[in-house]
């Protein structure tokens, strides 16, 4: 068994209207891994091109060029299809229905009968918590119920990979968190999450890797604490005099000096308490010392204003 | 089969609920029920030919606006919602969510049928003292017609946009309806030139023969004789089928490399 969940390789989709001289490029040569148990964020301004692989990965388009792998297959074979599931974004459920019948009417797309499927769509009621929901018509339900309802369906074959397009995307701080946390319980319990998102807090906090995507390019690839690696200590002093400024820019400090007042960016890499012995040395007192760490919003915005490709 | 199944029912519980199809329906079920009061401007004889035929006709017509709004949107609006991501990435095969999609809609129109067909022998048992024999089989060719058109109207949705396929299977319908006759009509006619006929042929052997499917209707064929009446239904129906699984699977075909 392959450990890659899913592989691109040189994947390129190219759009061609039937009148237009110029296709688009949608996806330009792309080379993912993705390995078995990890959550995978997969990021990109809008129109970077992340739905349009998704959606080769599930089979719903064909690459132009270049091949694609889920769970060592060829991308779109449905007898693979019983492994992965998918989470769209803004989902749109048949509105008559009730969360159970829609859950019912999704395992049966799998063949699961009964009694195994009304256990099995009772527990993911109960788990992804609307068990009181269950008899309610879909139309009647909030955008956090229909995402969970979303969620139950993406789990009724008991997945190995799934694919979520912006599962936390409009949801309220509670039902956030309830995703979330479920998002983590689905990875304890080994499953493989490629997550595309523009909630980078949410990617930073739960995602192991992730790539992010520029114009059909991949821009950047690797792991959340080593891309933010890099931060830096905010150390503000007062009645501090010019003779200091030299010594912290030695030792790699951005700083500057106005009215008595040091501002000193130093990079911590523990440098930080020599800085603090230099400034006390010259008689300055300290105000205050904060770390600022680089968080995936600060590399997203490098990287798409810097717009290289990896 | 499962998925198939299960596309068909969850398209049979949308269809029956949309408001502009229960609105035809209870409009034509209401036209059915006071048909009976058309008789006396016949008067004699002619009083069951027409409740019979006014009836087919709304019965008739309604099946046809049914089969064409309802089926013009059944695949197109399940990509502009994007359910059709949730389904596809299931373990499902295109061809089973075209044929869930199709036996939906059947099912919808057999539906439908059937309320009209109960109102429409209710009426005419009212009004004329006895069931009339033409009107079963007349409701079942009519069903055919419908459930072929819906096949015409679904192969044209895997490739053009709704506001198109409207147009384009009610043409269908239209001339499916004319040709035959008029094709009659032109070889009768020796002044008619090869250049005028030969597309007319043509035309007639490609496109659905709707026309086929009327003749129960006393009006439009008043001096129409069948000798066989069973075979000629057998004959019709099967005619239907044929034609229905010619569509479906060029559907399926065209469906299946369509990018979403």
């Amino acid at each position: 068994m392959s450990d890659l969940a899913i592989k691109t390789v040189n994947l390129t989709k190219r759009y061609s209207g039937l009148w237009s001289k110029h296709p688009v490029e949608a996806v330009k040569n792309l080379n993912l891994e993705v390995y078995r148990g990890e959550i995978f964020g997969f990021l990109g301004p809008n129109g970077a091109g992340k739905t349009t692989t998704i959606k080769i990965l599930l089979g719903i388009i064909y690459p132009t060029e270049g091949e694609a792998y889920v769970l060592g297959q060829p991308a779109g074979d449905p007898k693979n299809h019983y492994k992965i599931s998918y989470l769209p974004e803004n989902p749109y459920f048949y509105d008559y229905m009730t969360g159970r019948e829609i859950l019912t009417f999704y395992a049966k797309l799998f063949g699961i009968t009964e009694p195994e499927r009304s256990k099995r769509v009772d527990e993911l009621l109960d788990r992804v918590g609307l068990s009181r929901a269950a008899d309610q018509p879909l139309r009647t339900y909030s955008k956090g119920m229909l995402q969970r309802i979303g969620l139950a369906q993406c789990l009724i074959n008991d997945p190995e990979l799934l694919i979520l397009d912006e599962p936390t995307a409009g949801l309220d701080p509670i039902a956030h968190i309830d995703i979330r946390d479920l998002i983590l319980e689905l990875r304890n319990q080994g499953k493989t999450l490629f997550i595309s998102s523009h909630q980078l807090s949410d990617v930073e906090r739960v995602c192991d890797r992730v790539a992010i995507l520029n114009k059909g390019m991949l821009v950047r690839l690797g792991k959340i604490e080593e891309l933010l690696a890099g931060g830096y200590v905010e150390i503000i002093a007062d009645k501090v005099t010019n003779n200091v400024l030299e010594p912290i820019r030695q030792l790699g400090g951005k700083a500057s000096l106005h009215d008595g007042r040091l501002i000193v960016e130093q990079p911590d890499d523990g440098s930080v308490d020599r800085v603090i012995d230099i400034v006390r040395a010259a008689g300055g007192h300290i105000v205050s010392v904060k770390p600022y760490r680089r968080t995936l919003e600060d590399l997203f915005v490098e990287t798409i204003q810097g717009g290289k490709s990896v | 089969m499962n998925a198939t199944l299960a596309i068909a029912g969850a398209t049979f519980g949308e269809a029956v609920r949309k408001r502009i199809l229960i609105v035809i329906l209870l409009i034509a079920l209401l036209i059915i029920l006071i048909s009976p009061a058309f008789g006396p401007f016949a008067g004699g004889r002619g009083a069951r030919t027409l409740i019979i035929s006014f009836g087919f006709g709304v019965i008739q017509l309604a099946g046809t606006f049914i089969a064409i709004i309802m089926c013009t949107g059944l695949i197109p609006t399940e990509i502009e919602r994007r359910t059709i991501y949730t389904i596809l990435s299931k373990p499902v095969q295109r061809y089973q969510f075209v044929l869930g999609k199709f036996f939906g809609a059947v099912g919808t129109l057999g539906f439908m049928y059937l309320m009209m067909g109960i109102v429409f022998l209710i009426a005419t048992r009212l009004a004329l003292g006895e069931f009339d024999g033409r009107i079963i089989p007349g409701l079942l060719m009519f069903f055919f017609q419908s459930s072929l058109l819906a096949a015409v109207v679904i192969f044209f949705s895997t490739f053009v946009s709704p506001l198109v396929n409207y147009f384009l299977s009610g043409g269908v319908f239209l001339l499916g309806n004319l040709l035959s006759s008029f094709l009659e009509t032109i070889q009768r006619n020796p002044e008619v030139t090869p250049i005028t006929r030969i597309p007319v042929q043509l035309l007639t052997i490609i496109l659905p023969n709707f026309a086929n499917f009327n003749v129960q209707n006393p009006i439009i064929n008043p001096e129409q004789v069948i000798t066989d009446p069973v075979a000629y239904t057998v004959q019709t129906i099967a005619y239907a089928i044929v034609y229905i699984v010619m569509l479906l699977v060029l559907s399926m075909l065209i469906f299946n490399q369509r990018e979403m």
